[in-house]
């Protein structure tokens, strides 16, 4: 128990070596909260639990590698599905946890639990067979752990080894949002009678996570970027696209929303979930980009896009994110364009 | 603050001690043969009078030449000390240094943290010759040998005079870098402990926060958290701030003329319902960034001329008049007292105040009440002890120790509310703030098991400093008194605010059983406390028990 104690110690020690933006990072992920969040979040977690139990054959007898593995849960999935061994690594004190976690649950000889930076730490075995990892944030890129798994992957994994989720695809479609816009964006123009306009541009540039229900969407969906976490570098998240919404009804378009699908394609039978507005929640709701003027689109007609993300140059985990949008119509009253920085910090 | 990131360790902050040590040394070896300085060497145990001979050791037999990586790659002092460090560091580490190093490598800020403590090279390093512009890279230690011994005398000691400002930059730079590291770091947690409040997350962030014990200024974060998410919840918080506005637009003739102090303005709603309702000179006070933006909703609503912004703490700014008419503020924190900003306002009332002025709001009274609630243990508590076929019962850590901020629903509450403090703002003392109160209650039929605490704040706003507020009456019950009077409650009764309430729960793994039921009273102490070492934070200690048995007691932390 002493000897868990300095652990925790060093670790904090540790912790606070680090740059202080990804000091913030790792230390967020100690608060159990997220992990209470992370582990309700029945989409998610329901997922990895069938892609990995459900699999039996796949697991069976292999060196299995879970890239931030909190709590330890997909862990110990891999372990009940038959993996020879399991390494979890995660840089947060909640490996501590994890440690208490998986000894209660008497998997202690199954599991090794590494509190350290991927890139630092000294792995028991040279290679693995499979990469676990939960590493999507908001956005699917924001505070992602992605860069690590790639980390990990060229590193460690076997040149036939398998990743689970392998992968994942980002989605944009446009959305009437009159009210909610108003009342996020709109609000600062009158703040119980006095104008708040320096707030409001504030409040544009930030992308919002929330939910987005499904009678919202005005346009098809389409896909901004798709990852196979096989071939995927770090270079390839910044990324940009150009892309048509095209409108499905009469409508208003106030904003773009994002979302990501997920997929674990080396499964018997593939499984993937979506954490998009048209199926069930998920704690990455969706995340909205308010356009700073209102689209008036007739069904059929296309609004060209063009999505530009990189992260930023200070702090990776933070993005810097510009739409740009175009409605080419024959009405000239109609006719719009404009472009809108966006950061996610 | 973006660009402010933090380039050290705190640990390379060195106490003061260690200050002076850096600051001295080259001083005392003025006066010292320069002989007495003892490099260690970069790669085994061997020690050195002189750098240059350390370096030349080195390149023989370790094949690392210092001179040659520093003169390729155009360090200045600080590259240099980044470049000793990573050596040290590796091998330290016995980790292998990169065949070539490139200014990548040395880009990591820890590099500036001395992996050797009094690193004499790094004392040494303007001594070494410099880069040969010639194309004579890598000049060998024979040739630093020889310029080292040439100039002694007068150029050396300008040398450490040299050397000692260096140490000195170096020093105050690595502690700015800490400075913004806290404040930043208490930014993003404050950040993030926002979104997670609107993923309505149960489990507060506040409450659940690391404690971290931070001995250091708590108040720099503080100031430096307030962020516009922040002020966007408190704005948004129409409870709060519609309490503020019915009272300032319904006494106008209280405000008209006069001269009011907005103590933490924010954005500076507050001082701006001031001047609409006919404030001669408002002085609004914050020490956050915020300020910019308050200063500019003023100008964007044509107040400049009555809204004064200051930027600064309360305790430091000087006012731009001796004596205020009237305080206005929203100092209120979690369970009333968290984050402790009423001492501040007690400050500004003795200096500023004058001896007929109000306080705006004039009261505030904090409420304690058992809580019944089965469900909200299953999902929080025994949750944990089986996801998805596992025991994660080490989860649940703080559980029992940490104060957890959220709404609870009326029907959780399972026995009367008692009102265990009142503070008219007018008189009370920061000694008043740190108290130990009786409580006690009657269980009503909605028992089942007693599973906890939740303890609120009711606010009050009097239109003149002689009113008295009873301890017993509720924000409701007040405001309904007779004439229209302004009051609001943080309670589960009523429209929940940003400030939730604080549950408390029992750790029934220790707590022993007592029988409740329907009718039973409840009696015992509840203790507010400051935490140690979190000046900011709060320690609550409840006890209690049945009428006239044996109390027990748990205490809570709120960080």
């Amino acid at each position: 128990m002493a000897g868990e104690k300095m652990d925790i110690e060093v670790a904090e020690k540790q912790l606070k070596s680090l740059d202080h933006s990804e000091q913030h990072y790792f230390n967020s992920y100690n608060h159990h909260g997220i992990h209470e969040e992370m582990l309700k979040d029945e989409v998610r977690t329901r997922s990895y639990m069938n892609a990995i139990v459900q699999n039996k054959h796949i697991f069976k007898d292999k060196i299995v590698l879970d890239v931030g593995c909190g709590t330890g849960i997909l862990s110990m999935f891999a372990a009940k599905a038959g993996a020879k061994h399991v390494i979890g690594v995660d840089m947060s004190t909640i490996i501590f946890k994890a440690r208490e976690i998986v000894k209660v649950n008497g998997l202690s000889d199954k599991i090794t639990l590494i509190q350290g930076k991927m890139e630092e730490i000294e792995m028991p075995f040279p290679k693995v067979d499979i990469i676990i990892s939960e590493w999507m944030g908001y956005f699917l890129l924001y505070e992602s752990m992605l860069d690590t798994v790639l980390y990990a992957r060229d590193r460690y994994l076997n040149k036939d080894g398998l990743i689970f989720p392998d992968k994942a695809t980002i989605f944009v479609a446009g959305i009437e949002d009159g009210d909610y816009k108003e009342e996020k964006i709109g609000f600062w123009d009158n703040v119980y009678g006095f104008d708040y306009s320096p707030l409001k541009e504030t409040a544009l540039s930030e992308p919002l996570v929330d939910t987005v229900e499904m009678k919202a969407v005005v346009t098809d969906p389409t896909p901004v970027l798709t990852l196979d976490l096989y071939k995927v570098t770090t270079a390839d998240l910044a990324f940009s696209c150009p892309f048509d919404l095209t409108a499905r009804r009469d409508d208003f378009i106030h904003a773009l929303v994002a979302w990501f699908d997920i997929e674990f394609t080396a499964c018997h039978k593939p499984i993937r979930f979506s954490t998009g507005p048209h199926t069930k929640y998920t704690h990455w709701k969706q995340t909205v980009f308010y356009l700073q003027d209102v689209l008036t689109v007739e069904q059929g007609e296309k609004v060209e896009c063009a999505l530009h993300n990189r992260p930023n140059d200070k702090n990776k985990r933070d993005l810097d994110i510009k739409v740009e949008y175009r409605l080419e119509t024959q009405d000239p009253n109609r006719q719009a364009g404009g472009a809108c920085l966006y950061k996610m910090c | 603050m973006a660009e402010a990131y933090p380039r050290s360790d705190s640990e390379s902050v060195s106490s003061s001690d260690n200050e002076e040590d850096w600051l001295n040394k080259p001083g005392e070896e003025d006066e010292d043969d320069q002989e007495q300085v003892s490099v260690v060497s970069l790669f085994d145990e061997k020690v050195f009078s002189d750098a240059p001979a350390m370096l030349a050791h080195c390149k023989d037999k370790f094949g690392f030449d210092f001179l040659a990586v520093r003169d390729r790659l155009g360090l200045d002092f600080l590259g240099c000390v980044r470049l000793i460090n990573l050596v040290r560091g590796s091998v330290k580490e016995g980790a292998a240094l990169p065949e070539q190093i490139t200014a990548g490598h040395l880009a990591d800020d820890k590099l500036l943290i001395p992996v050797l403590e009094d690193d004499a090279l790094i004392f040494c390093l303007d001594d070494l010759p410099q880069p040969k512009k010639a194309g004579q890279q890598g000049a060998g230690a024979e040739t630093a040998k020889e310029t080292q011994a040439g100039g002694e005398g007068p150029v050396v000691d300008e040398l450490l005079q040299k050397n000692a400002r260096l140490q000195a930059e170096l020093e105050q730079l690595a502690q700015q870098f800490t400075n913004y590291r806290l404040a930043v770091e208490q930014t993003l947690d404050k950040r993030w402990g926002v979104d997670e409040e609107s993923d309505k997350a149960e489990a507060s962030s506040k409450a659940a926060a690391t404690p971290a014990p931070k001995k250091k200024d708590d108040s720099a974060y503080y100031f430096e958290s307030y962020d516009h998410n922040i002020h966007e919840t408190m704005i948004k918080d129409a409870v709060r701030t519609n309490a503020y506005r019915d009272f300032i637009y319904a006494n106008k003739p209280l405000f008209a003329g006069k001269t009011v102090l907005d103590i933490g303005c924010g954005t500076g709603i507050l001082s701006m319902f001031c001047a609409r309702a006919g404030a001669a000179r408002v002085i609004a006070v914050d020490n956050s960034a915020i300020l910019d933006k308050a200063r500019e909703n003023v100008f964007h609503n044509g107040l400049e001329n009555i809204i004064t912004c200051v930027r600064g703490r309360i305790e430091d700014v000087t006012l731009p008049v001796d004596k205020v008419d009237i305080i206005v503020s929203e100092w209120m924190g979690y369970c009333l007292l968290y984050e402790a900003m009423l001492p501040s306002v007690f400050f500004a009332r003795d200096k500023y105040l004058k001896p007929d002025g109000l306080l705006v709001p004039s009261h505030a009274s904090m409420w304690i009440a058992p809580v019944s609630d089965a469900e909200y243990v299953a999902e929080n508590v025994d949750w944990w002890r089986e996801v998805y076929g596992f025991d994660m019962k080490a989860m649940q850590a703080g559980i029992y120790t940490d104060a957890r901020m959220t709404v609870m629903p009326k029907e959780a509450v399972c026995g009367e509310a008692h009102a265990f403090r009142m503070l008219d703002l007018h008189t009370a003392k920061v000694e008043d703030l740190v108290f130990e109160d009786p409580w006690r209650t009657t269980l009503s039929d909605k028992v089942e098991g007693l599973d906890g605490f939740l303890v609120w704040f009711d606010c009050f706003f009097a239109e003149s400093r002689e009113e008295v507020v009873e301890a017993a009456l509720t924000a409701k019950e007040w405001a309904a008194g007779g004439r229209e009077r302004v009051a609001f409650t943080t309670g589960p009764y009523d429209t929940a605010t940003h400030w939730r309430q604080g549950l408390y729960l029992i750790d029934k793994t220790k707590a022993k059983e007592i029988e409740v039921g329907p009718g039973k009273k409840l009696e015992g102490k509840i203790r507010y406390a400051i935490q140690e070492g979190h000046a900011r934070g709060l320690s609550i200690r409840v006890t209690w028990g049945l009428e006239g048995q044996d109390t027990q007691a748990q205490t809570w932390l709120l960080n």
